[in-house]
Parts: structure tokens; C-alpha cells; sequence
């Protein structure tokens, strides 16, 4: 557990930084209320682990390796708002930890910009430094209880695999998101899909199969009665906000399901209001979901 | 006759992170837990592309018309979870997927999002809209990174020669 003066870099990566800002707005909140700092830093792409890794697996390491090195030099950890993010550098920091001849490999191609990799700092999710803050220290600050709420937790694929290197939670059955969910009174459903990947990696390739995967995600937790998804990765998020008329037309359904990212569903239980944390920017409405628990 | 290549082979062998015995035999654990394989079992199949890829034949993946057979993967690494073996198969799929690329054969979004990461530094560059609206949310500006040094290490890394830059 991070010491309680301890600073992380925040890393909210190109999709929370560039195209969906309103889920920063919800982590700063949160992190503020519970006393979690963070600092800024010229963070390059991370990069992305389904799309830039793909392309050039060396290219991918030494740009995630620059990042760590940028975290090294002030000596701080790195928390993550994104699950391709968090994977990219944990990953890259595991795997040039681990490996002394890939190490020296891209040290070589650091030197180039002054830079050198050592390994001394290590990689978090939100969702780690959330939960290690505690459930019972997270209920003292919840204003509006979410009773009744029943939730789909979904993780996203990155956030806990592959289990050996990213050590956060069960591989295949976590418990974190879980957690936190009822700790602001909202209720985890059991549905039979929660495993399953939202499809967006699929979608670089080719929509049809990426619509299908994202149906069978959507058809199963709302089959287990699921109002909402709460989910802790902007790919996933934007997956399951934008694409919601498209997964019916692909499935004959038609979908209305509020997305709330994690610290979205924190800071209305902690109180903010929904215009400062922009959640009109999001596709999928909110309207009901908003009345239904007092909000305006 | 399938040939074998081992260079290629011995590239695939290569590709763990954490190394463990590679022998792979077969049970389908991979296949079975795979969501593309499972709604589009004919298009895609980790199983056989594991083993073709251990076996060395080359020729019998790449000859393949519909590049899906190697970029239908999702990259849920739920495969990599379930393995028997603890092969890492997400690795040797990324391997793949580099050479597909080297190839000219790799979906275009691939491509388009590495030439925003040479020339920005981000796969998604700031825009003076999402910058407007950072500010009406009270947040900062997001730092913005060195193009300079980006481009230096991917010069070194010779992704400009992959990219066309």
C-alpha cells in the first residue's frame, strides 16, 4: 500500500486525455475526496498494447520503457485511469525487469535520447489504489447510497491478464470492481458473461464480429437484470457507450444501457453533481438512471 | 509439401515473456474460451494457429487470403490464462501480427494509429475542442510529450521504415 504522503504520476492516457476528459474530471474528484495525490508529466502514448504493440513489438517496448523512465527520474509510482495503459507499462516494466538481455537491448535505443531504464518504480490501477484505500474508509464519505442498483461489473480484459504479470485481482473471477461497487450500496449482479471482452480489439480488424461479441455482453447482463455497467477502461467504455444501436441492429435488440465508469459512480455517491462531472457527454443516456436516485 | 521454417520457428519460440516448456498439445482449452473462435469458428482458431506456428509453417499462415485468421484476435489474453501449458499464446499472436504488418498486410487502423504516435507522440492528438472542453471540466492541461524524442527512438527502431515515414 502507497504511503499516506506518497505522490503517483497520474497517467490518463491518450483516449481519457484527448477524447473522453469527463472521466478525468470523475477521477480527480475521487482521488481528491480520498486524499490520493497525483502530479502531471509529458507522458507520451503508452503505447496502446492491442493496436501499437501489434504493429512493432520493439517500438512498443522502448516507448513504454521512455514513459517509466519519466516516472523514475522524480522517483514515484504510476497510477492508471486506463487498462491498456496500466497493461502497456506493467507489462514493459515486467518484462525489461525480467529480462537483462531485452534490457540492455532497449537501453541502447534510450541512450539515444539520454535515457536509461532501471526498473525502480512500479505500476498501479485505479482500481488497486481504491481498493487499498479501503471499503470502510470509502463508505465515510458516500452522501446519495446507490441501494438497489444493480450493477454488471466489467472489468475489461487488461486489468487483470495475464494473471502473472499483472497481479491485480482473480484472473478470471475478480473480486475488486466488486467490491467498491457495493461499497457505495450498489449491488453486483452474477451474469454469465462478465468474463467476456467488450470486443473493441476485434473492432481494429473488423466491426460485424466486434458488434456480436459486444451483443452477447449486453444480452447476458441484462438477462441477469443488471440497470447499469460500471466499468474501469476508456476502450471498453467508449465500446459499450457508442456502439449500443449498432450491437442491436446486430443482434435484433435494441439496447439502452447507462455505461458509468467506476469513479463517475464514486463521485455522484460522494456527492458531485452530474454537470460538473459532464456526464452529458455521454451516448448512452442517463436521464433515468440520474432521477431515479435524486439527481437533477 | 509444407515447408518448415526455422527461422521463423525459432522467432515464435522466442516470443515468451516468461519462459516455460512450449508444448502445446492440442486440447482446445484456447478454442474453447476464445469469443471470436466462438462466433466465428470458421475465420478464426487460436488451436490451429498455435500449432502451425510451433510447427514452423510459415507459408501454411501467411498464404492465408483472409488476414482475420491471424487479426481476428482480440487480445483478451483469456487464452493465455486457461493454457495447460502456460503457453503465452497472445505473444506468439503478436509476433504474428508484427510480421503481417511488415508484410503490408495488417488492417489500415494499425497503421494509421503508429503514424499518430511518430508524428504526435499520442495515438489520439490533442484537439482544440477536447481542450475547450478540458478546461470547462477545471482540468489541467495534459503535458504534452516530446515529438522529438519519440521520433528519435522510432527512427532507431526503424517503425518509420514499417510506417512510410
Amino acid at each position: 500500500m502507497a504511503k499516506a504522503e506518497s505522490e503517483y504520476k497520474l497517467f490518463q492516457g491518450c483516449t481519457i486525455g484527448n477524447r473522453i476528459p469527463f472521466i478525468e474530471a470523475s477521477a480527480r474528484k475521487v482521488f481528491d475526496k480520498l486524499g490520493i495525490k497525483t502530479s502531471e508529466a509529458p507522458f507520451a502514448c503508452c503505447p496502446d498494447p492491442v493496436g501499437f504493440n501489434s504493429v512493432d513489438h520493439t517500438s512498443w517496448l522502448a516507448m513504454g520503457a521512455r514513459n517509466l523512465t519519466i516516472a523514475e527520474q522524480e522517483n514515484k509510482d504510476i497510477v492508471s485511469l486506463c487498462n491498456g495503459c496500466f497493461q502497456t507499462l506493467k507489462a514493459v516494466n515486467h518484462e525489461l525487469k525480467h529480462d537483462e538481455h531485452e534490457k540492455q537491448k532497449i537501453n541502447d535505443i534510450l541512450k539515444t535520447v539520454k535515457r536509461e531504464f532501471k526498473g525502480s518504480i512500479n505500476v498501479k490501477h485505479f482500481v488497486e489504489v481504491l481498493h487499498d484505500i479501503g471499503v470502510d474508509k470509502i463508505k465515510e464519505h458516500v452522501k446519495n447510497d446507490f441501494s438497489g442498483l444493480k450493477v454488471a461489473c466489467h472489468t475489461g480484459c487488461h486489468y487483470n491478464r495475464p494473471s502473472e504479470i499483472m497481479q491485480t485481482d482473480d484472473p478470471m473471477e475478480p473480486k475488486k470492481l466488486r467490491e467498491l461497487v457495493a461499497a457505495v450500496g450498489a449491488t453486483p449482479v452474477d451474469y454469465e458473461e462478465e468474463m467476456l471482452c467488450c470486443g473493441a480489439g476485434v473492432g481494429n480488424a473488423e466491426e460485424a464480429p466486434s458488434m456480436q461479441v459486444l451483443a452477447n455482453k449486453f444480452n447476458s447482463a441484462i438477462e441477469a437484470g443488471a440497470d447499469v455497467f460500471v466499468v474501469v477502461c476508456p476502450a471498453c467504455f467508449q465500446q459499450m457507450d457508442t456502439n449500443q444501436k449498432k450491437a442491436g441492429q446486430q443482434s435484433n435488440k435494441t439496447f439502452n444501457i447507462p455505461i458509468l465508469y467506476l469513479t463517475e459512480l464514486f463521485a455522484l455517491a460522494f456527492g458531485e453533481n452530474p454537470d460538473d462531472l459532464g456526464l452529458k457527454y455521454h451516448r448512452s443516456r442517463l436521464t433515468s438512471f440520474l432521477e431515479k436516485y435524486g439527481f437533477k | 509439401m509444407v515447408k518448415v521454417d526455422y527461422e521463423f520457428r525459432k522467432k515464435i519460440m522466442d516470443a515468451h515473456i516468461i519462459d516455460t516448456l512450449k508444448y502445446c498439445y492440442q486440447c482446445n482449452r484456447c478454442t474453447d474460451v476464445c469469443p471470436i473462435a466462438n462466433i466465428a469458428p470458421d475465420r478464426y482458431d487460436p488451436r490451429s494457429l498455435i500449432l502451425n506456428s510451433f510447427l514452423g509453417f510459415k507459408s501454411t499462415i501467411f498464404s492465408n487470403e483472409d488476414n482475420f485468421f491471424i487479426w481476428g484476435c482480440t487480445v483478451c489474453d483469456t487464452c493465455d490464462e486457461v493454457c495447460p501449458q502456460k503457453i503465452e499464446l497472445t505473444e506468439v499472436f503478436t509476433v504474428l501480427k508484427n510480421m503481417s504488418i511488415a508484410e503490408g498486410k495488417g488492417p489500415e487502423y494499425y497503421t494509421t494509429q503508429a503514424t499518430a504516435i511518430y508524428e504526435s507522440g499520442k495515438a489520439i492528438p490533442s484537439q482544440p475542442a477536447i481542450e475547450r472542453r478540458r478546461e470547462q471540466l477545471s482540468l489541467p492541461q495534459v503535458e504534452p510529450p516530446s515529438v522529438e524524442e519519440v521520433q528519435k527512438i522510432l527512427n532507431q527502431t526503424k517503425l518509420n521504415k514499417i510506417i512510410n515515414k
